[in-house]
């Protein structure tokens, strides 16, 4: 599942992403390599998405225990002299990353995330609508993959749609490889425009 | 210059937080919001009739609007925090500093009912929060689009400071920050500023800190 | 949820100085309440049915029981030590369980972490053991000897410092804390979290405070604690779950966990579960 832009998950940074399953943790180590976790610290269940990272280790922020990419428990601060038992683990997530996307796997996935062509993402947008209701606004239907064009005068946007467990919707703009910065400033725009609609759309569903 | 100043407004804090990053120092006059309502009281009235805070005095100046404020201490000490010769950027600056006070009507008004039990049509200042989150974080990705990380300019400037408090502490009032990614990074770099200032609810950046080392270590 | 062994309780409902003839309506453990002065000037609790409900006013605040109390408010024998300034600090509300609210004023090892440069800094992390029971003829969980080292211990402090600590749960959502006060060596600070359960996870939380600090003003006294209180809450609004839970698989303890240990089997041994989950879910 795309759950973010590489650009918004900076080296040493930990952002909260969604999976139907709920919240996860999604960081990247100072040496720049992505991973996932439960947002949930074992300790006293505190978001870890409200962590720092430091070098290779994500720490809550309420005790400070960190965890490697792994999911394994590497430092008790109130105990600093101890190793944490290997019992100690947060669950983990698969990360992929390519094309400027990053990609968590649900389940077991067997194959690779699908290659963008031609398209490159440009941002991230969580809409209050399902995808249905974005599909009607588009006057489009999404593909299997969840890769929604944009049809009439907007040819250069595609939406990659992610259906969230509370109806919610998570898309991601993407837009035509050559474009300059007024091309995806009115993108950008574009989108905004649709899940405005998108989600009139919604609203008038549940009214009626 | 004195500050009337309460640690848990987020308006007080746009002050404090400038006037740390611009080496101004403050005389902080500490008034009893909560629970004593102490912005009511005679005394703070006959300075600010409207009976808000954060007022600053200085001299025969008196001050009750915090982007006023914010210009003052930039004007004084720091001038690159103010708009530049450029047009649209001084156009940009008077933009986010006039969105501020929707900021603090509807992120604010929420935190108050949350928080402090303020009276008040929740379900509609929540609403009226997720709007404005989501035109700044629109906001901050057409900047980004135009190789600029802050509100106004490829540097920060007094709208980065009058919008940052009630955006970072939106979630005091129950309105989530986790769908702006460029909200996130944003809020990032005002934070990663040097002599940047936390208040309760903003907590200390603490990967600028390396991890300390243990002599003795087991690991 | 478990409201019945719960119910006999007392719970904080209102600060005095706040009162008046107009009242204040609330809740207790999802009954609306109303809380008001009459006319002879006592404090009044009215239940959801309009029924009178017990009434104590006592450190600051009102005191009310949606049942019949079998046992009197604790004491907070401080409270009537002279020389002490009394410090109401105010009503702050928090989307949590009330009980995780107390187990996290029982905790030290988060201060480095949360409350940075006041109450903790690294690379001071360390909780050396310290001692905790249950004591059974006050029927209170108790921790003592606990120490850390401090940067700002208090509002009168003037620099860092190893505080010593005890915690004291008297009642399922109240914490009394004495610690180490920087300008009487000898004597203890008295800080207390009284948590008003509106629901199973929601809380008002009503901090008071018994000082020796002549020199702060008292509006510096509040603004102290609710900056610390103030940190906590947004710890406090984002665990999850938001219910404490009491089975052991679901949270892992250490050594300086030791006080929340015994206060979730103190919780546990008297049925005090509003606000608990009692199986992983
Ligand atoms: N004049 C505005 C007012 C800021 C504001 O709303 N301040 C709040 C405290 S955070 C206040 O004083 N509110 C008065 C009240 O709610 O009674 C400013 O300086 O930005
Ligand atoms: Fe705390």
């Amino acid at each position: 599942m795309p759950v973010a832009l590489s650009v918004d998950l900076p080296a040493g940074t930990v952002v909260p992403a969604r999976l139907p399953a709920g919240s996860v943790a999604l960081w990247r180590s100072a040496s720049g390599r992505p991973a996932a976790s439960a947002d949930r610290c074992p300790h006293r269940g505190m978001r870890l998405s409200h962590g720092f990272v430091r070098g290779e280790a994500l720490s809550c922020i309420y005790h400070g225990w960190s965890y490697g990419q792994a999911g394994h428990c590497l430092r008790i601060p109130a105990h600093p002299r101890l190793a944490p038992p290997e019992t100690i683990r947060v669950t983990t997530h698969r990360v992929e990353e390519s094309d400027g996307l990053i990609w968590i796997a649900v389940g077991n996935p067997l194959s690779q995330p699908p290659r963008l062509t031609g398209f490159a993402p440009l941002r991230s947008l969580t809409v209050l609508a399902g995808v249905a209701a974005i599909e009607a606004a588009a006057g489009a239907k999404a593909s299997l993959e969840g890769l929604l064009e944009l049809s009439e005068d907007a040819r250069n946007i595609c939406l990659l749609l992610s259906a969230q467990d509370d109806g919610e919707t998570l898309a991601h703009v993407l837009i035509k490889g050559e474009a300059g910065p007024a091309d995806r400033v009115a993108a950008s725009r574009t989108a905004e425009s649709l899940r405005r609609k998108a989600e009139g759309l919604q609203k008038k569903e549940i009214t009626q | 210059m004195k500050l009337y100043d309460y640690i848990l407004s987020p308006s007080c804090y746009k002050v404090r937080l400038m006037a740390s990053l611009t080496g101004v120092k403050l005389d902080i006059r500490p008034v009893d919001f909560h629970p004593g309502t102490e912005h009511r009281s005679p005394e703070l009235l006959a300075l600010n009739p409207a009976g808000s805070i954060p007022i600053l005095e200085d001299g025969d100046l008196v001050l009750t609007e915090s982007s006023a404020m914010l210009a003052y201490l930039a004007a004084k000490a720091a001038p690159e925090w103010l708009a530049g010769s450029r047009p649209e950027e001084a156009a940009r600056v008077q933009q986010w500093l006039s969105f501020s006070g929707r900021l603090t009507a509807s992120l604010g008004g929420a935190r108050l009912h949350e928080m402090l039990l303020r009276p008040g049509d929740i379900g509609a200042l929540q609403t009226q929060g997720v709007a404005a989150l989501r035109e700044l974080e629109a906001g901050l990705f057409e900047q980004s689009m135009r190789g600029m990380r802050f509100l106004a300019a490829e540097r920060p400037t007094i709208a980065d400071i009058a919008c940052f408090p009630y955006v970072a502490l939106a979630p005091d009032g129950g309105v989530s920050l986790d769908p702006y990614p460029t909200i996130r990074l944003w809020s990032r770099a005002v934070r990663s500023l040097d002599q940047f200032l936390e208040m309760p609810g903003i907590h200390r950046l603490h990967e600028l800190k390396p991890e300390p080392h243990v002599e003795g270590s087991e690991a | 949820m478990t409201v019945k062994a719960m119910i006999d309780e007392w719970y904080p409902v209102g600060l005095l100085s706040q009162l008046d003839l107009k009242g204040r309506k609330t809740a207790l453990m999802d009954e609306p309440i109303d809380v008001a002065l009459d006319a002879d000037g006592n404090a009044r609790v009215t239940g959801g049915n309009g029924r009178t409900l017990p009434v104590r006013v006592r450190y600051g605040h009102v005191w009310a029981s949606l049942g019949e109390p079998k046992k009197e408010l604790f004491d907070i024998p401080e409270a009537d030590q002279p020389g002490r300034r009394f410090v109401d600090v105010g009503v702050v509300r928090v989307r949590c369980s009330p009980l995780r609210a107390v187990e996290n004023f029982l905790d030290i090892a988060h201060f480095p972490f949360v409350h940075t440069d006041i109450l903790g800094a690294e690379p001071h992390t360390e909780v050396q053991n310290y001692k905790v029971e249950i004591r059974e003829e006050e029927d209170e969980v108790w921790a003592t000897q606990v120490k850390f080292y401090q940067p700002q211990a208090a509002k009168s402090a003037s620099g860092g410092i190893t505080t010593e600590y005890m915690y004291r749960v008297p009642a399922p959502t109240c914490s009394v804390l004495y610690k180490t006060c920087p300008p009487r060596p000898g004597e203890w600070d008295v800080i207390t979290l009284f948590v008003q359960p509106l629901a199973e996870d929601l809380c008002d939380v009503w901090p008071w405070m018994a000082l020796f600090d002549d020199e702060s003003s008292m509006t510096d006294l509040i603004h102290f604690q609710q900056t610390i209180f103030l940190q906590d809450r947004s710890i406090l609004e984002n665990q999850i779950p938001r219910l404490l839970p009491l089975d052991p698989g679901m949270e892992i303890p250490t050594r300086a966990d030791l006080t929340s240990v015994a206060y979730r089997r103190w919780l546990k041994r008297h049925n005090y579960t509003y606000g608990a989950q009692l199986v992983a879910q």
